[in-house]
């Protein structure tokens, strides 16, 4: 009875304070929803700092223009977005605008999220509006004359980011994975190539780039499934953060920590279908060298990797991933593998409890020609590729990541 | 560790606490850490963890140019120090004519007159690090107001699970203190 009277004070004060009501019904329900969609959308992963508040801003991201700062997007009427209303939200979210009209730099990716829906961007803004507001400037962005002139963004969005005619795509069913993938994710910011203007090259749409000195490996059917990508191991990769094809690390991580890991089956499904296929090519066995291999790469991998990682390459349960099949070492490019080895892994931790201990640098155990002659034996040995790594290559490789 | 490849033994030269050892046919996958227990009958290098966490398998690789350095054995072949000269826990002491412990060295004097030790797993890569660490400062001094940070900064990643932390913390500041050299003022 004191439940009933309780529902019937609060209908008729929210019924006397006009809009209140509807608003309070519906926050419920979108707040959480829009919780689960900042994170597929990996706002995180930019606009908090490694260790700091969630979504105060502080995330240096690096461009070839210079560096760009993830914004505090908390509800913070001064320095957050606490004045914004659903439509400023939505409108920064799709046309990377502010309400005063100042241009974001597109390191924002609103080129991908053009497409969000109307009523996921109004889920995102409850969501976010539902947050704590933290008083905290964002840091100023650092770019080299003239892309710290921001006017010329309007030059660069005429050329390059996608028209108002392109419309918004619902969410319908089957087109889940690709608004997984292309908008919310916005896989293509990194696994996309981009000109020399910074825009993507549309026709090469998730073919692999290089960004930050990594490769962002092509994430087209073919080629996942060349370096040995299924259906169950790119869901298993997206939840675990780890597989028997190698775990996230690098740019991956903080993907993986702050956005992948919380998805549903059923959207890493999606996902997966999207990138390889309704008829998935079959994923490629790499045949495996099994003859005694007298290389000076072998004992180099025998002395500084088959602690942890195996003498037959086989890695360690919860500990060092196995380099049998590895995808790392099936890239066409070693630059992913040298880098490895020259700089190692820092320690991560994924899913539940798994957590693994940071992988050793050799940079200053190992000479170029060494990790040459490592790189190649792994890449032989495990990963199908023939070509010879060269000690100038690995000099190239590192000395770009210093 | 199995393998499919057959297994394959190759001389290793290496010198060990400055001498100089037998040269015999190693496996070429041999951990290091084996090498010295079964081998060598130097056991007081310790297997923990056994996937290069825990450093209780750390010993010194002494270099030309005078430079000491931490190597986790447990993880490294034996192979990897082919014609290098390496350090473990038995040769810290000086010993006499009849190859017993004469005197012990300031890190482990330290060791033993702070109570460092408790169960003694972990102690050989600690000695071995605080080691490295007082000869390094020896060559690249610090600030006296820096030290405490550079101990913690050079044994942080050396576990022991009998939370001697404090205890080896004073051992190795009194040790770096009572070595000449290894601060300056600041």
């Amino acid at each position: 009875m004191a439940g009933y009277r309780q529902t019937l004070a609060a209908l008729v004060l929210a019924v006397s304070t006009g809009t209140g009501w509807a608003a309070s019904q519906a926050t419920a329900k979108q707040i959480e929803r829009g919780q689960y969609l900042a994170r597929a959308a990996d706002c995180a992963a930019c606009h908090t700092a490694e260790g700091g508040t969630p979504y105060a801003g502080g995330r240096a991201i690096e461009t070839p223009f210079g560096k760009v700062y993830g914004t505090n997007i908390t509800p913070d009427d001064e320095y957050g977005i606490g004045n914004y209303s659903a439509d400023d939200f939505y409108h920064v979210l799709t046309q990377g605008e502010l309400p005063d009209g100042t241009q974001l730099y597109p390191a924002m990716p609103y080129t991908s999220y053009h497409d969000i829906a109307r009523e996921d961007s109004d889920a995102m803004y409850a969501y976010f509006m539902s947050l704590d507001g933290v008083h905290v400037p964002s840091p100023q962005t650092d770019l080299a004359w003239p892309y710290s002139m921001r006017w010329t963004l309007n030059f660069w969005n005429w050329m390059y980011a996608p028209d108002d005619d392109a419309g918004q795509r619902r969410a319908a069913d089957n087109q889940r994975g690709r608004y997984l993938v292309d908008t919310l994710g916005h896989c293509g910011q990194c696994h996309t190539p981009r000109g020399r203007l910074g825009a993507l090259k549309r026709d090469r749409h998730l073919q692999g780039a290089v960004i930050a000195g990594w490769q962002a490996p092509s994430l087209e059917a073919e080629a996942l499934a060349a370096r040995g990508w299924d259906d169950a191991s790119l869901r298993e990769f997206m939840r675990e953060g780890r597989s028997r094809q190698g775990s996230m690390y690098s740019e991956m991580y903080p993907v993986f920590h702050h956005s992948t890991r919380y998805l549903d089956e059923d959207d890493l499904k999606a996902m997966s279908r999207y990138l390889l296929g309704e008829n998935p090519p079959a994923a490629a066995h790499v045949a495996q060298t099994t003859a005694v291999d007298d290389s000076p790469g072998r004992q180099l991998y025998l002395n500084s990797c088959a602690g942890c990682h195996g003498a037959d390459g086989e890695g360690a349960p919860h500990v060092a991933s196995a380099m049998t099949s590895n995808t790392a070492l099936r890239l066409d490019s070693p630059r992913n593998l040298v880098k490895i080895i020259h700089d190692g892994i820092d320690a991560r931790a994924f899913t539940g409890y798994e957590r693994v201990q940071a992988m050793p640098g050799f940079g200053d155990a190992l000479s170029d020609p060494e990790i040459a002659k490592l790189a190649t034996y792994l890449r032989r040995r495990w990963g199908g590729q023939q070509s010879v790594v060269e000690a100038d290559d690995v000099a190239e490789l590192t000395g770009a990541s210093d | 560790m199995s393998t499919t490849d057959p297994i394959v033994s190759k001389p290793l030269h290496v010198t060990v606490n400055g001498i100089e050892q037998p040269v015999e046919d190693i496996p070429e996958q041999l951990m290091m850490l084996d090498y010295l227990n079964e081998y060598r009958n130097l056991t007081g290098t310790r297997f923990g963890c056994g996937i290069g966490v825990c450093r209780a398998c750390t010993v010194i690789v002494d270099h030309e140019d005078g430079r000491s350095e931490e190597i986790r054995t447990c993880i490294t072949g034996a192979h990897y120090f082919e014609g290098k000269s390496i350090r473990t826990v038995e040769g810290h002491a000086t010993r006499d004519e009849n190859g017993d412990v004469a005197k012990l060295s300031e890190v482990q004097q330290q060791f033993l007159d702070h109570f460092s030790f408790q169960c003694s797993y972990c102690a050989p890569g600690f000695v071995n690090a605080a080691t490295v660490l007082v000869e390094r400062l020896q060559r690249e001094p610090v600030p006296r107001s820096q030290l405490e940070a550079t101990i913690s900064d050079a044994l942080e990643s050396h576990l022991c699970r009998c939370t001697g932390y404090v205890r080896y913390f004073r051992a190795v500041r009194a040790a770096v203190l009572a070595t000449p050299g290894t601060t300056v003022e600041g």
